[in-house]
């Protein structure tokens, strides 16, 4: 049996979320899109900088029309209350991302 | 402007979080030891500080749209584009639009114009984050009284107190 990661477990992303953002960072930090998965981490595996990770943010926000909350999650993950897999590993980061689109369109 | 200083907006003359704009004015000094290196009997304004005029006065919508709970510090400038020279004596208008307010970063395009004719332009981002220590917060709130951020996007505490 296949176990999904942690971060896909019940709270899953769009395929399509996922293209848009793995494209914004291939472009926008110029790693070829192939090396880029769901399972990647940004920082650990992909080695985005913080300024390179500025643009993606930013690119990010624009494409979905939303705010990522980056000062809250970075200081959640600094306090140790939640592992930085769940907002730099891209699926998890997905996952938060359709979680802002949703809460928009309610 | 006062280069030396890096004192680059005189005066704000529009700020509008609302609106996202702010629009500031500027005059060039007649002399200063930049002029002395930049260049030799063809004094301009150096097109790194047209950068930096952009940068505060954009900088000062970003501080009134959070009411100055945070600074906004420069990390990136894109397409920076200098279409003429600016020389000592000239009255420069700055205006910058806030193109996106994200958490812990801004984006802002500016412009400056100097007698009707644009030339300079530039996108500019900011990486925003808490004051690093009261001394730098309050001197930008001196600074801000010095070019006239309306009292209405100062600091509460300040802003009741005239």
């Amino acid at each position: 049996m296949i176990v999904p990661p942690r971060w896909n477990r019940g709270h899953g992303y769009m395929p399509s979320t996922f293209e848009t953002v793995a494209g914004i960072i291939a472009e926008t930090c110029d790693i070829p899109r192939e090396k880029i998965t769901p399972e990647s981490h940004a920082i650990n595996d992909l080695g985005i900088d913080s300024l390179d990770f500025l643009d993606v943010a930013f690119a990010i926000d624009k494409a979905f029309g939303i705010k990522m909350p980056l000062e809250q999650w970075t200081q959640e993950v600094n306090e140790g209350k939640v592992s930085s897999d769940e907002y730099f590993v891209l699926g998890g980061l997905c996952a938060n991302i359709d979680k802002l689109v949703a809460a928009k369109v309610a | 402007m006062r280069l030396e200083y890096f004192q680059m907006v005189d005066r704000i003359i529009q700020l509008d979080p609302e609106a996202r704009i702010v629009r500031a004015e500027s005059t060039v000094p007649d002399e200063s030891p930049v002029f002395e290196g930049h260049f030799p009997g063809h004094p301009l304004l150096p097109g790194v500080l047209m950068i930096e005029t952009m940068a505060q006065t954009g900088g000062w919508l970003v501080l009134a749209t959070l009411r100055f709970s945070r600074m906004p510090f420069l990390a990136q400038v894109k397409e920076a584009k200098f279409r003429g020279f600016v020389t000592p004596g000239q009255k420069l208008e700055v205006g910058a639009r806030l193109v996106q307010d994200g958490s812990g970063y801004a984006v802002v395009t500016g412009r400056i114009d100097q007698a009707g004719r644009k030339v300079a332009e530039a996108e500019i981002r900011y990486g925003v984050a808490p004051f690093p220590n009261e001394t730098l917060r309050a001197q930008m709130l001196q600074m801000a009284r010095r070019v006239a951020v309306p009292e209405a996007y100062l600091p509460e505490e300040l802003a009741s107190g005239g």
